[in-house]
């Protein structure tokens, strides 16, 4: 299912500008981070993929509904958005019922719910954390009951609103593998985020928002490369990318492995 | 995200720049002057010639016009209509109202009453629209009010903004889960508990952690703390301040002899 946003402006009530002509495809399947400093109105682009935000003018279209004509709850079905504070959403009792939540409110059938749910678990590794409440829980386990919550809806486009921020290593794998999961399943991926390992090591393609507009849009190498044009809204590019810079390597090196292959 | 923590609207105006007591004491004058005043027409005149002219000076008209349709005007209706019905005095009759009355004298009392609860509101409202709530405390403060004191005051000033973006951003998160909040009555009302959950529970946890920090900050230390933020005050505000003084003593003083 593609996302189609053309010519996307966006003015808060209180007058703040926050898009300023945004056009983008994003295909069916594609791993997206975006990137850009505080403000770029990375958040404000995403919440229009679910319908929380109306274009001001302009169009968002996911697959082929227009999100001007239906409702959040409606566009839930194919969008599903994670937030970045899980205590935000979480209600539940136990940790299964508010995994359930999000498809049950989609109508699904019981045996459906049911499968769903089982992967959303094993994915986010809490099987063993079904009956336990999730204020009970660290703050990084509640971190992974919201992405289980949301995956569970089995959505073709699944928004991540920082995954990774304050959460520890294990947890950040953890993300990743989850990401790796839905893009088997042949899902849309997109991820706000100012993690740049994060972002160079999960992503295939990464937008770089400023100011309301698109400023890069590309390969996550091409991106990355472009050290001067992202310090505009302050993205440093990964260490090793920099290093690579430095040591004149000929290509722009965005993992360990390309590095390690660069300088052999 | 674009989240009003407080009532305030950072703009440049003469009312903006007075020292925040010298507004507080302004808002005690109204208030004063329209409950003590021994004149009918008191209280409307000052919020026709006086409260709505300043919120213009202020430059805040837009905001306190909205604030007055939205909030003071339908509760001192409320209370006008109810105290003329309900107030047992008068004999002339207006109009009746199944077994209740409107006389002369009760819709007259309704008026007074309705008409300074409108000063005293709009006062305040235009005291929050100006001054920014943690300037009004540092003042405070600094003239010797206690810590805890201000501490309740600005965190009852900011409870209601902070919650409602609290709010907006829960209602966000489960309208993305497909919890339906537009359609039928039925279902919204089933759409209760996910939303008020989050939001009690969250605040609960805002509150501890406001704690901490602010104790980590030597909030009860007994020690004289010195302040970052000076406040300025002129002797334009000591001047207006005992003004406002003299006008209370003078409207309490008339109410007391006539």
């Amino acid at each position: 299912m593609n996302i189609n946003i053309n010519n996307l402006h966006f003015t808060y009530p209180t007058g703040l500008e926050a898009l300023k002509g945004v056009s983008l495809t994003i295909n069916a399947g594609e791993q997206v981070a975006i990137v850009g400093q505080n403000g770029a109105g990375k958040t404000t682009l995403v919440r229009h993929f679910n319908g929380l935000l109306k274009p001001t003018s302009g169009s968002v279209t996911i697959g082929d509904w227009d999100t001007t004509k239906y409702s959040v709850a409606k566009l839930a079905s194919r969008v599903g958005y994670v937030f970045q504070n899980p205590d935000e959403q979480l209600f539940s009792r136990d940790v299964l019922t508010e995994v359930e939540f999000g498809p049950k409110n989609l109508g699904y059938t019981k045996e459906k719910i049911d499968e769903l749910v089982k992967q959303a678990l094993v994915w986010t590794e809490l099987t063993d954390k079904t009956e336990t409440n999730p204020y009970d829980l660290s703050p990084t386990w509640r971190k992974m009951v919201a992405l289980a919550s949301i995956i569970a809806m089995d959505t073709p486009i699944v928004i991540f609103d920082e995954p990774t921020t304050g959460q520890d290593f294990a947890n950040v794998s953890r993300i990743a593998n989850v990401i790796a999961e839905l893009k088997k399943q042949g899902k849309t991926v997109i991820t706000i985020t100012h993690d740049i390992d994060f972002c160079a090591e999960n992503f295939e393609r990464v937008i770089a928002l400023s100011n309301g507009q698109v400023l890069l849009d590309g390969t996550t190498r091409e991106v990355l490369g472009q050290e001067e044009i992202l310090a505009q809204t302050y993205v440093d590019p990964p260490q090793l990318t920099r290093l690579g810079k430095l040591l004149n390597l000929k290509e722009t090196v965005i993992n360990q492995q390309e590095f390690l292959k660069a300088i052999k | 995200m674009h989240e009003r923590l407080s009532f305030y609207i950072k703009r440049d105006s003469v009312i903006h720049r007075l020292n925040p007591l010298t507004k507080l004491v302004l808002v005690f004058a109204f208030i004063g002057v329209a409950f003590t005043f021994p004149w009918y027409w008191m209280s409307l005149s000052l919020f026709l010639f006086v409260l709505i002219p300043l919120a213009f000076v202020a430059k805040v008209s837009r905001e306190y016009f909205f604030t007055a349709t939205r909030l003071i005007l339908p509760a001192a209706g409320f209370l006008f209509l109810m105290q003329a019905l309900f107030q047992p005095i008068g004999e002339e009759i207006i109009f009746q109202f199944y077994f209740l009355d409107a006389t002369r004298e009760s819709l007259a009392f309704a008026f007074t009453i309705a008409a300074r609860i409108i000063v005293m509101i709009s006062a305040f409202t235009l005291l929050l629209l100006t001054t920014h709530p943690s300037e009004l405390m540092s003042d405070l403060t600094r003239r010797g009010l206690p810590g805890q004191f201000a501490y309740v005051i600005i965190s009852t000033l900011q409870i209601l903004p902070q919650m409602q973006a609290k709010a907006q951003t829960i209602i966000a998160a489960q309208r993305s889960r497909g919890l339906d909040t537009e359609s039928t009555f039925l279902k919204r009302a089933g759409s209760v508990l996910p939303l008020v959950g989050p939001l009690v529970f969250g605040s609960l946890v805002e509150v501890e952690e406001r704690a901490i920090a602010i104790e980590a900050r030597g909030f009860t230390s007994k020690k004289e703390k010195t302040s970052l933020h000076e406040v300025p005050d002129t002797v334009t505000d000591k001047t207006i301040r005992w003004v406002l003084i003299i006008l209370i003593i003078l409207s309490i003083s008339l109410n007391l002899w006539l």
